[in-house]
C-alpha cells in the first residue's frame, strides 16, 4: 500500500483493519482495504476480530422497535420474490428482492462486499491460501487471483480492464522451472469468475506465475498463447 | 431477543438462504429492534433509519447463503450490515447538510437507563479496556464506531486537528489490541 494510510509511526495491519472497521478510512483507502480483503487471508482475519470486538459496543445500544410496516414490506417483498413471477410482478422493494438492484447495488457495494468477504474470514481451516496479483504494462487489466488448494478453485476478481470486443481472456500457469504456460482455461464472463485447476496442475500453483492473455472466442487455437500476455503475476501466500 | 440464542440465529439465516420467508421474518422479529437501534444511533433520524433498516434486510434476504456458522457471529454479522448502512447513508447525507449540532450532541446519543443496564451486566472486555483509554480518546472510539463519525466530525468535536485526532485513533487501537490481547 502506498497510500499513507498504513506508513507512519503508527501503521500496521491491525491498525488499518480499526480503522476500516471503524469506518474512519476515506473512499479511495476503504476500496483498497477492501479490494485487500479478497486476496489477503491473515487481514481479513483482522478485519473480523475487530468486528467481532467492536459489535460489543452495540450493547450499549438499546433496542428500539421499527413502524410495523417495515415488517409488512418486507414479508410482501420476500413474497414477491419467490417463484416464476418474481421478475415481472411487486413492489420496487419486491424487484430488489427479486434481483434488479441496480441502485442499492451502487449504493451499497461497499456493505454487500463486506457481507461477501466477512463470511470467510476465520474459516475452520487454518492451512494455505495462495494469491496473485496480475496486471501488464501495456493493458489496463488488473486482476486478482486466489486460490484455495482445499477445492484446487481459482477465483479471480477483474478489478480494471477487461476483454476487447469479440475477444476472451485466457488463464495460464507458468509453473516454477516450466518451459511455457499451460492453459487454465478461459475466463467465464463476471467481474469474479471462479477456475477449476485439474488435479495434476494444482500442486504447480503456490510456486507459479499466473498471466492472462488476449484470445479469439474459444480461447487460443495452439498449446501457447496466440495472443498478448496483458497480465501476469507471481502467486504468493495470502 | 433474550430467549433467542446465537444458534437460533444461525439457524435462522441459513434457512433465509434458502429463501425460507418464515425463516426470514423470525429473524426479522429476533433482531430487528437491536439493528433498528443501531440504524437510529448513528442516523438520529426515524425516517432514514426506517429506510436503512429496510435496506438492511433486503441485504441480509441476498446475502444469508454467504453467511457462514464459522465466520464472525451472526449478530457481529447483522449489527456489521446495519451500520455499514447506516454510515454509508450518514456520509451520503452530510454531503448536503452539515449541521452544527450532529458533532456536540453526546448527551442526545448517551445510551438510555436500560441500555446502561444492559451494558454493565454484560461486562465486555473491549468496553475494560476502553476504560484504560483517557476518557475522550474512549470516547472518539465510542463516537467512530456507534455514531460513525468520520476524523473530521471527530477533530471538530474535540476541538484537535485532523491528524491528532488521527494519532489518537490510531494509538488507542494499538492499545485497545493490547489490552484485548492480540
Amino acid at each position: 500500500m502506498s497510500d499513507g494510510t498504513i506508513d507512519g509511526p503508527f501503521g500496521s495491519d491491525a491498525v488499518l483493519a480499526g480503522e476500516y472497521v471503524l469506518h474512519l478510512l476515506p473512499p479511495e483507502a476503504r476500496r483498497a482495504a477492501e479490494d485487500r480483503l479478497a486476496v489477503d487471508g491473515a487481514f481479513r482475519a483482522l478485519v473480523a476480530q475487530w468486528s467481532e470486538r467492536f459489535a460489543q459496543l452495540a450493547d450499549t445500544v438499546a433496542p428500539v422497535d421499527p413502524p410495523a410496516g417495515i415488517r409488512a414490506a418486507l414479508r410482501q417483498a420476500v413474497a414477491d420474490a419467490r417463484g416464476t413471477e418474481r421478475r415481472r410482478r411487486g413492489s420496487a422493494l419486491g424487484r430488489l428482492f427479486a434481483g434488479g438492484v441496480g441502485g442499492l447495488l451502487a449504493a451499497g457495494a461497499a456493505v454487500l462486499f463486506l457481507t461477501v468477504a466477512l463470511p470467510r474470514i476465520e474459516p475452520p481451516y487454518s492451512g494455505p491460501l495462495y494469491a496473485a496479483q496480475l496486471q501488464g504494462e501495456d493493458s489496463d487489466l488488473v486482476v486478482q487471483a486466489r486460490f484455495d488448494p482445499r477445492d484446487n478453485a481459482i477465483t479471480v476478481l477483474r478489478q480494471a480492464g477487461g476483454p476487447a470486443p469479440g475477444r476472451v481472456l485466457e488463464l495460464w500457469l507458468i509453473a516454477e522451472g516450466a518451459e511455457g504456460p499451460v492453459s487454465l482455461g478461459v475466463l467465464p464472463e463476471g467481474r469474479e469468475v471462479e477456475v477449476d485447476v485439474p488435479d495434476d496442475l494444482a500442486g504447480a500453483i503456490p510456486t507459479g506465475t499466473l498471466a492472462i492473455s488476449d484470445e479469439p472466442p474459444g480461447g487460443s487455437p495452439d498449446a501457447a498463447p496466440s495472443g498478448p500476455i496483458l497480465a501476469v503475476g507471481a502467486v504468493e501466500d495470502a | 431477543m433474550a430467549t433467542t440464542t446465537r444458534d437460533d440465529i444461525e439457524a435462522m439465516i441459513a434457512r433465509t438462504a434458502h429463501e425460507d420467508r418464515d425463516a426470514f421474518l423470525a429473524l426479522y422479529d429476533a433482531t430487528s429492534a437491536k439493528l433498528f437501534g443501531v440504524c437510529l444511533r448513528v442516523l438520529d433520524s426515524r425516517p432514514d433509519a426506517e429506510e436503512v433498516l429496510q435496506e438492511v434486510f433486503v441485504k441480509v434476504w441476498r446475502n444469508a447463503g454467504r453467511y457462514s456458522a464459522n465466520g464472525l457471529s451472526p449478530m457481529t454479522w447483522l449489527i456489521t450490515i446495519a451500520r455499514n448502512t447506516a454510515i454509508d447513508r450518514l456520509r451520503a447525507r452530510k454531503v448536503v447538510h452539515e449541521d452544527a449540532d450532529a458533532v456536540g450532541g453526546l448527551e442526545d446519543k448517551a445510551p438510555g437507563p436500560e441500555a446502561q443496564a444492559i451494558a454493565a451486566s454484560e461486562a465486555r472486555e473491549i468496553a475494560r479496556c476502553l476504560d484504560e483509554l483517557d476518557d475522550d480518546r474512549a470516547a472518539a472510539v465510542r463516537g467512530a464506531y456507534l455514531d460513525g463519525q468520520s476524523y473530521q466530525d471527530l477533530s471538530d468535536r474535540f476541538a484537535v486537528p485532523l491528524n491528532t485526532m488521527r494519532t489518537w485513533l490510531r494509538r488507542s487501537l494499538i492499545k485497545l489490541r493490547e489490552c484485548l490481547g492480540g
